[in-house]
């Protein structure tokens, strides 16, 4: 039988013809959208859609859902093949845990929307669906360009926006993990959907994300761009924080989004899976004790402070290259995953700017939805200053910080390294919980750091002063004895003093006894009031 | 032979350039020294290689991503 036609059957005793149909539908299939445009897609060097499902997912655990889904070609009655619907979906396991995983199908018609009586992916689809309903997270493997103009011709009429609306997307952030990994080119539709995620990956080199891509911006603006300079990684994960992270391949984009469930619940109602770790929680190390700078100019690594605190080889960093001056990883402790929110010192001190605040209240909000405990490292002398701050709405942006910290429930850790300064101060403490801070004895706060308050302060003595200069480093000196944070320790405006040594041991046994509040609070979090 | 540029991830002013031009400089060694927010903020060589040029000099006013020097890698 030539190009795997089938002739209509007289009823036969056995299924055997049905069953070869539903199996020559299955390679049709699987054969996405023909050899030719399978090899064009490797060129490119990108895999398929099913080498992708195959990549993530566990071995042998996707089953898929709507393989017959298509355009069937025929001659009478005669099933001459099928060119199957530009998306692939099902249900899989990664780490050993179902998911809903789907992806677009760039070898037929470049993965743009098909239309069945159902869809099988993209906003609304089965897809969207089976995770909502069963309260499994959801992985989108996002490579298509959306719509097309050609389904006006199709279906005669233009489709107002939203008739397939994001109302399913939307719900199921506060539900379940969602994954997006944009693995190629993604305009419209998918590009949006690659933002509602609590988590977002993009392949570098290979996958673009944009509105619009270089043809439309040449129309709207005359400007000449090429796609990657458009929506490559540098500028949407590094420079815009469009997307959060960005693999070198498509496998170790595979490895990071595993790795990344890894830390997650099934679903809100659920806590995250604890794994067990040979780490003590009684780990001391004495690197801690050095590693703050006497000298209050130095900075140091604050990345490595986070690795002697938290459980060995527990660290993923959300948004590494984006808002650097604060870190957020996702991380164990005693096997219990928490989330860490670390100034970072060596970029502006630690100042929270408006990407630093941005990732912030993003990553809070996800630890948040997910009952993930936050543990905050405090170094922080400010919100960011200057024209260029104030320009870009800094003190908007990180009040927006403040207050989703302030509405946040999770138990939260107020841990001050060193500086603890101002409203961004405030953004780090647990005022809805138990607003426990402990602190190092390197650390400082008040309401803005002693240098530059004493100048405005005592503007008048200090100019009537002999020696300006001199009165200014007397006064700075008075003060800073008097704002010693063991003063603060015996007001009880500070709960504890640790010595950095105890870090760990101290929020292991914190942690591992809030276990219970976590355990009776879980579900979904309403969300109240207008965020500013 | 290829070179890299080392670049000031903040804005700020150059504070002390700590290496010469022809000095090999092992990976995460530091360039030099900008003034930020009232730190001292090092601007290190990623991948290490020989200083070819310094492209600054103490005092001068640099902004983020602003390349700082040249480096040469084998």
């Amino acid at each position: 039988m030539s190009a795997g036609a089938r002739e209509p059957q007289a009823p036969a005793e056995s299924w055997a013809d049905e069953l070869g149909e539903l199996r020559f539908r299955r390679e049709q299939a699987e054969a996405l959208g023909g050899p030719e445009a399978v090899a064009r897609h490797h060129e490119r060097g990108r895999l398929t859609v099913r080498e992708r499902i195959r990549g993530l997912a566990d071995a042998d655990s996707f089953t898929e859902v709507g393989s017959l889904t298509g355009q069937g070609r025929y001659e009478g009655e005669k099933l001459l093949g099928v060119t199957p619907a530009p998306y692939v979906m099902g249900l899989a396991k990664i780490g050993g845990r179902p998911v809903a995983i789907g992806g677009e199908d760039f070898t037929v018609r470049g993965g743009t929307s098909w239309s069945g009586d159902r869809k099988k992916g993209g906003q609304g689809g089965f897809v969207e669906d089976l995770a909502r309903a069963y309260r499994i997270p959801l992985v989108n493997l996002i490579d298509g360009a959306g719509g097309s103009v050609t389904s006006i011709q199709r279906r005669g009429h233009s489709v107002f926006p939203g008739v397939h609306g994001f109302e399913q997307s939307v719900a199921l952030l506060g539900e379940v993990p969602v994954v997006c990994a944009v693995m190629g080119t993604a305009a419209g539709g998918p590009a949006g959907r690659a933002i509602l995620a609590h988590w977002s990956v993009m392949v570098k080199d290979t996958a673009q994300v944009f509105a619009a891509g270089p043809p439309v911006v040449e129309r709207s603006l005359g400007q000449k761009i090429t796609k990657e300079e458009l929506g490559g990684a540098q500028l949407a994960v590094d420079l815009a924080g469009t997307i959060d992270n960005a693999a070198e391949s498509e496998e170790r984009c595979f490895e990071m989004i595993r790795r990344y469930l890894s830390y997650m619940p099934a679903n809100v109602w659920e806590l995250p899976p604890v794994v067990e770790t040979d780490d003590s929680t009684e780990r001391r190390e004495e690197e801690l004790a050095r590693i703050v700078p006497k000298d209050r100019r130095k900075p140091y690594n604050m990345r490595r402070l986070i690795q002697l605190v938290v459980d060995r080889g527990s660290i993923f960093e959300i948004q590494p290259s984006f808002g650097k001056s604060v870190i957020t990883c996702l991380a164990r402790m005693n096997g219990k995953v928490v989330g860490i929110v670390a100034n970072n010192p060596m970029v502006y001190a630690g100042a929270l700017d408006v990407r630093g605040a941005r990732k912030q209240t993003h990553f809070v909000e996800l630890c948040d939805c997910f009952h993930i405990p936050i543990v905050f490292l405090v170094d922080v002398p400010g919100f960011m200053v200057g024209r260029d701050a104030e320009a870009a709405a800094t003190l908007r942006e990180g009040m927006r910080s403040v207050y989703v910290g302030l509405q946040a429930s999770v138990p939260m850790y107020t841990v001050v390294i060193r500086k603890c300064y101002g409203m961004a101060g405030m953004g780090a403490t647990d005022k809805n919980g138990l607003d426990f801070k402990i602190a190092w004895p390197s650390a400082e706060w008040g309401s803005l750091p002693i240098e530059g308050g004493v100048a405005a302060a005592f503007r008048r003595e200090i100019e009537m002063a002999a020696d300006p200069k001199a009165r200014e480093r007397e006064l700075e000196a008075e003060l800073r004895a008097q704002a010693s944070p063991f003063r603060t320790a015996e007001a009880f405006g500070v709960e504890e003093i640790v010595d950095p040594r105890e870090t760990r041991p101290y929020l292991c046994r914190f942690i591992d006894a809030a276990q219970a509040r976590l355990r009776t609070t879980l579900g979904p979090k309403p969300k109240y009031g207008v965020r500013p | 032979m290829a070179t890299y540029e080392a670049r000031s991830e903040v804005t700020g002013s150059v504070w002390k350039v700590v290496c010469e031009v022809g000095q090999r400089l092992e990976p995460g060694d530091t360039v030099m020294i900008i003034e930020s927010m009232k730190m001292e903020i090092p601007v290190i060589a990623e991948d290490g290689g020989v200083v070819k040029q310094i492209l600054v000099e103490k005092g001068t006013p640099v902004t983020e991503n602003q390349p700082v020097a040249i480096l040469e890698v084998e």
